[in-house]
């Protein structure tokens, strides 16, 4: 089996900011990513959509960087930039040929130091967020299906359940008091992390960190709010309705193990048995035999994440639209029938094998690549988290070994611990205009 | 440490250090005496390679729209030798990811895997290309799918954006069909998939492309054992009909009720990559309108807030191009939106770009080009394009400099050229009642339905 392993070296600068680096003599390219340990999850009460707002505004201007300037700088050197925000994590990053790094790190210095909007920025954006809401979910067939749908049925408790994207009443209540006041509670460098990876030494990017982060000022460590979720003990059940496309579409969540435990490496075992693509047996069985679907797929944190970037309560779900001929119940059924089998029946050696192969073969292009070209943004986004959340960097290069040691009884033993009634919700997404002309 | 102070060092930006040198790797050229075409390279970031075998041949030339994609997805469902939940699993025991599917010009199998199981995945691969079965079953279940994922694509608004903009610029050319209707993909026949197969699925119409890590004499000692028992000469070439001129701004509104924003997509028919304005005009599109940091972008999302994510970008086919500017905005900024759009389009085309706007536009394309140097899929993707369309082998080496040579002159030169915004159609999706007057502003209104049909 080939073995692959990616060089880690990090460091912590006084005021708490840690810094990480991952060498590479690939290319001439240097990814750099500053991650914040804030998401959507842990947003202000009553505030949903803030934190994903907020985003927006670390590029509205910095003290020494005015609006725009972050963007100019940044592709008038060669590069891309994008930010993104999760459950748990928010992140900017951007990569550029590597004569470029001194640049992008005081960029992202300066707006860890001092952000410097003012409410016309936050209005422009506001408007800018609405129109991303509006061409991702509500002008869209199954939009937001099931990532926003689900959180409501399947949690109770609001961080878990609110509309991450945001209600448009709370995006227009949000005021630049607001924006300060998140940026200095949670925007301080013992809460962050800074990445730099590909054609650097660690040498030099310590250096340079040490250079334009060490005397922004540390602040208190973020009380986080409390995620938790009591167990689930009925089965859950919601439905909403689609409004353009045409045909019905369901969802179904089980509540995940935490993340690291040896029922979580069961169970991205068991999820890549169901859902890897179409040799998976959600697939292969929903759409490729039986023709009750013609979508199927999910994943463990699949809405709006992967394996590994969650901190909190997750669910390991599956995405179905089936043909209008086929009722609910008689898709869910066939579902059903899919995962009994895994509690039931133990997967034989080869299936597994075949799972594991194919399982390493993905994580390898994930760290290589994986998001919208950027070159090691997967890698950044794990070495972020396991940093975060997990203290250890090094679980990277590791956290492989786990799946791989996983066994058939582990498989069927989480499969009959996770797959019952009471640990499911399910949400139906039925077309306003049934089966009508278009 | 340094000896700047503190405050300097944080007020001021930091200049670029000395450019580390940017060098493609070598390629490795061969061509089967099957007329095979084959480009390797090498790239050893992680234990993998990918590939895509092109045919050079796509919707364009299957004669019924959609037909060519629906071949390429049931080239995956069976072959003489292996059903379709054996090319499936055993994809999966290779640690591998396969997809056929094909675009306006090509047909491709695109695969990737671990460099350990390469010999294996290269010989599905070539089975796939040159033994697949075409089940009757796989067939009608496809057939199905492809029905149902066009209705939705019909519920799309950048789908029929894009698909009315290819309508009006390629009328009466096979570009025009961007995807089939209901009725079209109800008559296709499994002998019609079988048929386009044959003559398209040949060696003399292919180019495989690898990247990875894998040493390239070797890799190219397995390619020829597994795939120069192949045979078959170049596919006939599809038709070119004459394009009509184009005169005058027109809008299609297609209607969508209910939409609440209305997805505006402007295009002019623009050229080829191979055209020798090709790089003047992708540098005037990325200070106009294909960058973040680009005029449009600033204009109607960072200052006036109308949309998320507007872009204009050159679309290269192989025998013409367009060029086209997309927005998704709220519905009471449509006429709002299209004004800017024609503002910034005919500030392109009547002042010269100055000279930090240009240095900064050089400089962004000439960086992201080298981006892809870090990455397997990235470097596949760039001696994918340069061998796909014949371009000069310094393609990659010499582009950087190219761009940088362009001068404000020639970006004006191309402006005028191609963003023809006298005569540039304007498709709009929405609902009806909302923009139709707005729209109309711009140019006689034809609306319809998502069908295509006029009401």
């Amino acid at each position: 089996m080939t073995q692959f392993s990616v060089p880690i070296e990090s460091t912590a600068l006084p005021n708490g900011l840690r810094v990480v680096v991952s060498p590479d003599r690939i290319a001439p390219v240097t990814t750099v990513g500053v991650y914040y340990n804030i998401g959507f999850r842990l947003e202000p009460h009553g505030r949903s959509g803030f934190a994903h707002l907020f985003e927006h505004m670390m590029f509205q201007g910095s003290a020494n960087a005015g609006k725009m300037m972050h963007i100019k700088l940044i592709n008038s050197s060669g590069g891309v930039l994008n930010g993104s925000t999760h459950h748990d994590v928010t992140n900017y990053y951007e990569t550029v040929p590597s004569n470029a790094l001194e640049r992008v790190l005081w960029l992202e210095a300066d707006r860890m130091r001092a952000l410097k909007v003012d409410d016309e920025n936050l209005r422009n954006q506001r408007d800018v967020v609405k129109e991303e809401v509006r061409v991702n979910v509500l002008n869209q067939p199954y939009g937001g299906f099931p990532w926003l749908d689900m959180p409501p049925v399947a949690f109770r408790h609001w961080p878990n359940a609110h509309n991450f994207y945001g209600d448009f009443a709370d995006l227009d209540s949000a005021s630049l008091a607001d924006v300060q006041a998140f940026f200095k509670t949670y925007y301080t460098p013992s809460n962050a992390i800074l990445l730099m990876l590909g054609d650097l030494t660690p040498e030099e990017g310590f250096r340079l960190a040490e250079r334009y982060f060490a005397d922004i000022p540390s602040g208190p460590a973020p009380r986080l709010a409390d995620s938790s979720e009591l167990p689930q003990t009925e089965e859950r059940r919601g439905t909403v309705e689609e409004k353009f496309g045409t045909l019905p579409a369901m969802a179904i969540g089980y509540r995940a193990p935490r993340r690291l435990t040896p029922e979580w490496y069961a169970a991205g075992i068991l999820d890549q048995a169901l859902h890897s693509g179409r040799a998976g047996r959600v697939y292969r069985r929903l759409v490729l035999e039986q023709q009750i679907a013609v979508e199927a797929d999910g994943g463990m944190n699949s809405l709006g994440g992967d394996l590994f970037d969650y901190n909190g309560p997750t669910l390991i779900a599956t995405r179905i639209l089936h043909k209008p001929e086929y009722s609910a119940e008689q898709t869910l059924a066939a579902f059903d029938a899919v995962v009994s089998e895994m509690k039931e029946k133990r997967i034989a050696e080869e299936e597994l094998e075949q799972i594991k192969v194919k399982f390493r073969s993905d994580y390898f292009s994930m760290l290589e690549g994986g998001h919208g070209g950027v070159p090691r943004y997967g890698l950044m986004h794990l070495l972020a988290c396991f940093s975060l959340f997990d203290n250890e960097p090094g679980l990277v290069n590791s956290v492989l070994g786990g799946f791989m040691e996983v066994s058939p009884e582990d498989v069927e033993s989480v499969a009959r611990q996770l797959f019952v009634r009471h640990n499911r919700s399910i949400v139906i997404r039925q077309p306003a205009k049934k089966g009508a002309a278009l | 440490m340094s000896s700047a102070p503190r405050h300097e060092v944080h007020s001021s930006v930091p200049g670029l250090a000395a450019e580390r040198p940017v060098i493609w790797p070598p390629r490795t050229h061969a061509n089967l005496a099957n007329g095979l075409e084959i480009v390797l390279v090498e790239s050893h970031t992680i234990p993998k390679f990918n590939g895509d075998l092109f045919f050079r041949s796509g919707n364009a030339a299957a004669g019924v729209p959609g037909l060519a994609d629906l071949t390429a997805g049931v080239v995956r469902t069976g072959t003489a030798a292996r059903s379709s939940r054996q090319i499936e699993e055993d994809l999966r025991r290779l640690g591998a990811d396969l997809a056929s599917s094909a675009g306006t010009d090509t047909s491709v199998i695109s695969f990737g895997g671990l460099s350990e199981f390469s010999e294996e995945l290269l010989r599905l691969v070539a089975e796939l290309a040159q033994q697949a079965s075409f089940p009757e079953g796989e067939f009608e279940r496809e057939r199905r799918q492809m029905f149902e994922a066009l209705r939705i694509d019909r519920t799309t608004p950048g789908f029929l954006a894009g698909e009315g903009i290819r309508k009006i610029l390629f009328a009466g050319h096979p570009y025009a069909q961007v995807a089939p209707t209901e009725a079209q993909v109800e008559g296709y026949r499994r002998e019609q998939l079988a048929e386009y197969y044959a003559s398209h699925y040949r060696p003399g119409n292919a180019l495989l492309v690898m990247a990875g890590d894998f040493e390239p004499r070797a890799m190219l000692k397995q390619v020829e054992k597994i795939f120069s028992a192949w045979s078959g000469g170049a596919a006939e070439s599809s038709p070119d009909p004459a394009l009509g001129e184009i005169r005058g701004r027109r809008v299609r509104l297609v209607n969508l009720p209910g939409s609440v924003q209305t997805q505006i997509l402007v295009g002019n028919r623009a050229i080829t990559r191979k055209h020798p304005d090709w790089k003047k005009l992708t540098l005037a599109n990325s200070i106009y309108g294909g960058a973040f940091n680009s005029r449009l972008v600033m204009n109607i999302r960072e200052q006036k807030g109308y949309t998320y994510s507007p872009r204009s970008g050159v679309h290269p086919l192989r025998q013409h191009g367009y060029f086209s500017i997309h927005a998704a905005v709220r519905n009471d900024v449509a006429a709002a939106t299209l004004t800017e759009i024609f503002y910034e389009l005919d500030r392109m085309r009547s002042v010269a770009v100055g000279d930090d706007e240009l240095a900064d536009a050089r400089n962004y394309l000439s960086g992201v080009f080298s981006l892809g140097l870090a990455t397997q899929d990235g470097l596949a993707s760039q001696i994918g394009t340069v061998a796909l369309e014949n371009l000069p082998d310094d393609y990659l080496e010499t582009y950087r400099e190219k761009i940088r040579d362009i001068q404000a002159a020639e970006v004006l030169d191309a402006a005028q050229k191609y963003f023809d915004s006298a005569n540039a159609q304007i498709v709009v999706v929405g609902d009806r009642a909302q923009i139709e007057s707005q729209v109309s502003l711009f140019g006689p209104v034809e609306v319809q339905d998502a069908q295509g049909n006029r009401i």
